[in-house]
């Protein structure tokens, strides 16, 4: 039987302002896929959803980075190494891992760039096409993890809304040119809501594969509640139907959500 | 120590905690975290004759000790559940209370016509109290006729025991539990959430895709504690109580306010096993507080055995 179980936390790192990384000392944990989450308990009434940013089976490691932006992110990020954390999981419909023989995009976006890291360095030796990763921020600051992706040997496009690193502007161009040169590319995909938007109907039509994964205020986590649902496809008479993220995702394929329902 | 309870009908529970509906699914999906056969029953999330897809998100917000939702009551009707569901509920030892919802008399008819042929539902509760519906639903719960009328209709189909679950969101839910009664229902089960809003600062609109909410959790225990009492002092049939329970000692209030039964939903979220912690704590709180069964505790705090 399931449970919610402790684990500590053996490492805490500050990564930019408000952001922190809890490295936990979990085997089961560190089993995830990549997109799986888990669901974190908090002082308050729900616990919190949280992607893992790495996770390394053979040492039993898995990361979770996350940003404040509320009372329960809060209190997390004030957590520090030798607490434990009450968590449940893996949870969720992870990645699927990419073809080996398919070139590869990855698009992360500010706290969405853990989940594409864990992706990168779980499966980047299974992949003998091309690797591109572009990352974007609102400002260098906010850039997590670019040093963990040269680390793995890529050099990551890295993009910041103010110029203050990389080029000035957002991730779609470096991902506009790779599918141009790539069409049958797969991509992957994490971030704010409008740029996994643009993502989609930038990358819609091809060949390859479009993963998304996603984000929403969540209730149980396991699929009972339908609180943290987002609109997908099939369209109906009254508009799109409502899938959960925490079961039916948080990975979704592109041509299975809708972005602009009203 | 027995902690039973023979609720109308021939209605049985092993132990007075079931899962509140639209805090446990449709059953198989807390199956990995909780020994569904321990617990005393599982009400089921609501359904309709055909799908409803519910409101848009945002869907949940937390709030001081509390937790307000807008679902909008997403199911997808009673032929999936029937064909999805059943099977898995079927291998479970639990009663299952089939929680119904309709826009219209006709549709509260409807389901509950087709799940009384369903030998795996023990009872149903006919929810005509959610917040979180612009039609249906809580208008059957705000006037004593259109509950009558829908209590009426369910009671037409089935012979199965029927508990009408009223709102807190109305001046004197007896008014409305009594005309329940009078029309067939076999208890009352209290309460429903109590409607709220939830601001987004950031957004400078309402927190929840829904506009406003259903305000749930241990913020909402005194006023279920009120209105379960002021029920149990007034009507003939058993209450079922519910809102913010987490421990055995709130089950034991409930009891001791009137229900001969209660539900437990929104701490489920945060701890999936809670609801086995407090079966397991409840005899030796029972035994602190000087009773020898649940049914014992029930209704000692009412004014009438007060005063007996």
């Amino acid at each position: 039987m399931a449970h919610a179980f402790e684990v500590p936390i053996i490492e805490r790192r500050d990564v930019a302002p408000a952001h922190v990384e809890l490295m936990l000392k979990s085997v089961r944990l560190s089993q995830a896929q990549p997109g799986q989450f888990c669901h974190v308990l908090t002082p308050g009434m729900l616990r919190r959803p949280i992607s893992f940013s790495r996770l390394d089976p053979k040492r039993g490691l898995a990361g979770l980075l996350l940003q404040v932006v509320g009372s329960g992110t809060a209190w997390l990020y004030e957590r520090k190494a030798g607490q434990n954390l009450d968590v449940m999981g893996p949870l969720g419909r992870g990645f699927s891992p990419p073809e080996a023989h398919r070139p590869w995009i990855l698009v992360g976006g500010g706290v969405g760039i853990p989940p594409i890291f864990a992706a990168l360095e779980a499966w980047q030796n299974r992949v003998t096409a091309p690797i591109h990763v572009v990352l974007g921020a609102r400002t260098a600051d906010y850039l997590i993890m670019r040093r963990d992706f040269q680390s793995l040997g890529t050099n990551p496009v890295l993009t910041t809304d103010d110029g203050s690193l990389g080029q000035r502007g957002n991730v779609l161009p470096a991902l506009d040119q790779w599918l141009g040169q790539f069409p049958g590319a797969e991509v992957m995909a994490c971030g704010p809501t409008p740029m996994l938007a643009a993502v989609q109907k930038t990358a819609r039509g091809r060949a390859g594969r479009v993963q998304l994964a996603l984000e929403q205020r969540m209730g149980c986590g396991i699929g009972a509640c339908l609180a943290c649902v987002v609109p997908a496809e099939p369209l109906g008479p009254e508009g799109p139907r409502y899938r959960r993220v925490c079961t039916d995702g948080p990975v979704f394929l592109g041509e299975e959500l809708v972005f602009d329902a009203p | 120590m027995r902690l039973d309870v023979t609720l109308p009908r021939g209605l049985q529970l092993k132990n007075p905690i079931m899962a509140a509906s639209g805090t446990f699914g449709f059953g198989p999906e807390y199956a990995a975290y909780v020994d569904i056969n321990q617990l005393g029953g599982v009400s089921v999330k609501g359904i309709s004759p055909d799908p409803w897809r519910g409101n848009p998100p945002p869907r949940v917000w937390e709030t001081a000790e509390g937790l307000l939702n807008s679902i909008g009551l997403q199911n997808p009707g009673m032929e999936v559940f029937l064909a999805e569901d059943i099977p898995f509920l079927n291998t479970v030892d639990t009663a299952v209370v089939a929680n119904i919802i309709g826009h219209t008399t006709d549709e509260y008819r409807r389901v509950a016509e087709r799940l009384s042929k369903e030998p795996r539902i023990d009872a149903f509760e006919i929810n005509i109290s959610c917040p979180n519906i612009k039609e249906g639903g809580i208008q059957f719960g705000h006037d004593p006729d259109q509950a009558f009328r829908v209590t009426r209709a369910v009671r037409e189909v089935t012979e199965k025991p029927i508990m009408v679950k009223v709102s807190p969101n109305t001046g004197e839910p007896w008014v409305i539990a009594e005309a329940a009664v009078q029309a067939g229902a076999d208890m009352i089960s209290a309460i429903n959430t109590l409607v709220g809003m939830a601001m987004d600062l950031n957004a400078r609109r309402p927190a929840l895709g829904g506009v406003t909410g259903g305000l749930s959790g241990p913020a909402i225990k005194p006023v279920a504690l009120r209105i379960v009492y002021e029920l149990a002092s007034r009507l003939s049939v058993p209450v079922i109580g519910m809102g913010g329970i987490s421990s055995a000692e709130d089950v034991l209030e409930f009891l001791m306010a009137g229900a001969s039964a209660v539900m437990v939903g929104t701490v489920t979220f945060q701890h999936p096993e809670r609801m086995l912690t407090i079966i397991d704590d409840l005899p030796r709180v029972l035994e602190t507080y000087g009773f020898s069964s649940v049914e014992s505790a029930v209704g000692v705090a009412l004014p009438q055995r007060r005063e007996a």
